[in-house]
């Protein structure tokens, strides 16, 4: 990094938090620093439910899903569109209606005060454990550029973001989100742009496609229907459908941005704009990746992304072996940019034996770079036990800085680094909101404390527990967004699984509800405990169990009727 | 049925072509995702 992409990273990060600031300077109420007064329109609500989903781990990780397992992750998003329709017709009027701060409210007037504490807690808890991954994953830049140690880092990032958070209210959040959201598309635009220019003359844009066709990189629909595969057509829409109506329906983090509308249109076409938009923009993000992958077929790709491990591996007694490794991942990737040259002559010529031939080539050398990667990972982890042998999170971040231009550079790192601050604030926000609405109130439902300044101390305790979060995730290994995803999984089925319910089975009360929803989350646990599923299918899973089991309470009237049923 | 506020006017007309319209924007892309991997496969 130069000094010009230092003072830009600096300067932007800089003016973005005063700009936070200055938005929510002057004294404010709770309904303020909550849900903004109610006084957005659509055009906030919809950027700033999509940068509060889009955190750094989508820029960091996707490009790099992307360059290593090619673009079938965006199947993960098909069922995004269906669950904000239904969103739209459902929640968005009830949570409106109601004039609720936290969507957990709203089931205590449904069913009773266990309910909404579990399903509150079900979510402080998830919500909580993946903002320390999100807190992560910024972190890996600054660790890598700056060669600093990974825990210091997490520390400085959290502490940073906790600071906006606790300074800043709703308002401010979402006008940050909406700025946010404007530069890092352009940032990506032109990062794309880049890649493609940087490709050699005679190589244009559908030529590198074909490369990346022929390299497994277009997978982007597979039809088959298989529960142990992680991403297809049917797990997206489905089991994606159930998640993601489980994400932004009952996580306070979405639900408390959509519910900053002024009017239930503004939320609503909010949610349709963020369901008209994410697909082509997930698609885009990792068609970068995907770019990223066909450049490193004509330029000497490193043998493992993560610089620090390397120079650690370099320096340490496994030096040897490493170097052993290294000349074969060199003679490998001289074959494959052998292959892609072969392939595109004969594209060129319209020869088609002489296309598959090259395909063949190319499949096998990706292969055999594939075994050596994996084996340089297994050198990484012996070398250095804590290090993250996974480096698919690096693959974006080396590029930019290896060779994207100096200015860019540090813009680029600049918005991942605000984009995750605003995911990360409004997570504290959400944490904090339901801490107070849903428990605090409960608890001492007769304090007189100030509750913006209880949220302010709430806000500072889940900072600390998610900076001690991030400080295990860079154990886990495997990409960040899936992670993240998979946390979530855990959890959603069962809460959307309470929440409908809540809204379609008025008939069946909070006790069944209660015990359906005990079990259902145990049965995913197994699930997940003893991998018999994709994670996407938890949510699916998770949600009908409880539908089903608080109906078979009722039905078999195990003493589980209502207590009371506020509503009826 | 929810009820709607006097400023809740629909989208496209009525509120059930907005959902048609993201919903048909879905099938759009899936369709031309379908077809880009097949033409450069």
């Amino acid at each position: 990094m130069s000094s010009l992409d230092w003072w830009i990273l600096g300067g932007t990060i800089a003016l973005l938090v005063l700009y936070g600031l200055y938005k929510s300077r002057g004294k404010q109420s709770f309904d303020d620093y909550t849900l903004a007064g109610q006084s957005l329109p659509w055009y906030h609500v919809g950027m700033s439910v999509m940068a509060t989903q889009a955190s750094a781990i989508t820029f960091l990780s996707a490009p790099g899903q992307g360059f290593s397992d090619g673009m079938r992750f965006v199947q993960f998003y098909f069922g995004l569109p269906l669950a904000m329709v239904v969103l739209s017709i459902t929640f968005v009027p009830i949570f409106h209606r109601l004039r609720v701060y936290t969507a957990y409210e709203f089931l205590e007037n449904r069913f009773d005060g266990r309910v909404r504490s579990l399903t509150a807690g079900l979510f402080l808890l998830q919500r909580a454990l993946s903002t320390g991954v999100s807190i992560y994953a910024p972190s890996i830049i600054l660790s890598t550029i700056l060669g600093w140690n990974i825990y210091w880092t997490n520390l400085i990032m959290g502490g940073i973001v906790l600071f906006y958070s606790v300074s800043g209210g709703t308002k401010a959040i979402s006008y940050t989100h909406l700025t946010q959201m404007l530069i890092v598309t352009v940032a990506m635009f032109i990062a794309g742009f880049l890649t493609v220019h940087k490709l050699p003359t005679d190589m244009g844009f559908t030529d590198a496609l074909r490369v990346a066709g022929k390299a497994g990189r277009l997978n982007l629909i597979d039809t088959t229907f298989d529960v142990k595969s992680r991403y297809n057509l049917w797990s997206g829409l489905i089991g994606g459908f159930f998640l993601q109506l489980s994400y932004f329906g009952t996580d306070q983090s979405q639900v408390g941005r959509y519910l900053t509308g002024e009017t239930i249109k503004q939320s609503r076409i909010g949610l349709l704009m963020n369901g008209l938009l994410k697909v082509p923009m997930q698609f885009l993000i990792l068609l970068v990746g995907v770019l990223v992958f066909v450049f490193y077929q004509f330029h000497e790709s490193p043998v493992f992304f993560n610089k620090q491990e390397v120079e650690r591996l370099n320096a340490g007694p496994l030096a040897g072996e490493f170097q052993v490794l290294n000349r074969q991942h060199q003679g490998l990737s001289a074959q494959r940019r052998a292959a892609v040259l072969n392939l595109q002559r004969a594209t060129a010529q319209n020869n088609d034996a002489a296309a598959a031939a090259a395909g063949d080539q190319l499949d096998k050398a990706d292969e055999a770079l594939a075994k050596t990667h994996a084996a340089v990972s297994d050198l990484v982890k012996r070398n250095n036990p804590a290090a993250d042998k996974n480096d698919v999170n690096y693959v974006f971040l080396r590029f930019i800085l290896d060779y994207l231009p100096h200015g860019l550079i540090g813009l680029l790192i600049a918005m991942i680094f605000i984009s995750s601050m605003g995911s990360i604030a409004a997570a504290y926000s959400s944490l904090a909101s339901t801490t107070v609405v849903d428990i605090y109130r409960r608890v001492w439902p007769g304090s007189t404390h100030n509750e913006v300044v209880v949220s302010r101390w709430s806000t500072i305790g889940w900072g600390i527990f998610c900076v001690v979060v991030a400080q295990f995730t860079n154990r886990i290994g495997s990409s960040l967004i899936e992670t993240v995803n998979i946390l979530g999984s855990l959890f959603y089925g069962v809460i959307l699984g309470i929440f409908c319910v809540a809204f379609y089975v008025r008939s069946i009360g909070g006790r069944a509800t209660f015990w359906a929803a005990v079990v259902a989350e145990a049965v995913v646990f197994v699930c997940y405990y003893f991998d018999l599923m994709a994670f996407l299918w938890f949510n699916v899973v998770g949600c009908l169990l409880v539908v089903a089991l608080a109906w078979l309470f009722t039905t078999l009237q195990l003493n589980l009727r209502p207590v009371r049923v506020a509503d009826e | 049925m929810p009820m709607h506020s006097p400023t809740d006017t629909p989208l496209f007309g009525s509120w059930p072509r907005a959902y048609a319209v993201v919903l048909g924007a879905l099938l759009l892309e899936i369709a031309f995702f379908y077809g880009l991997m097949h033409w450069f496969a």
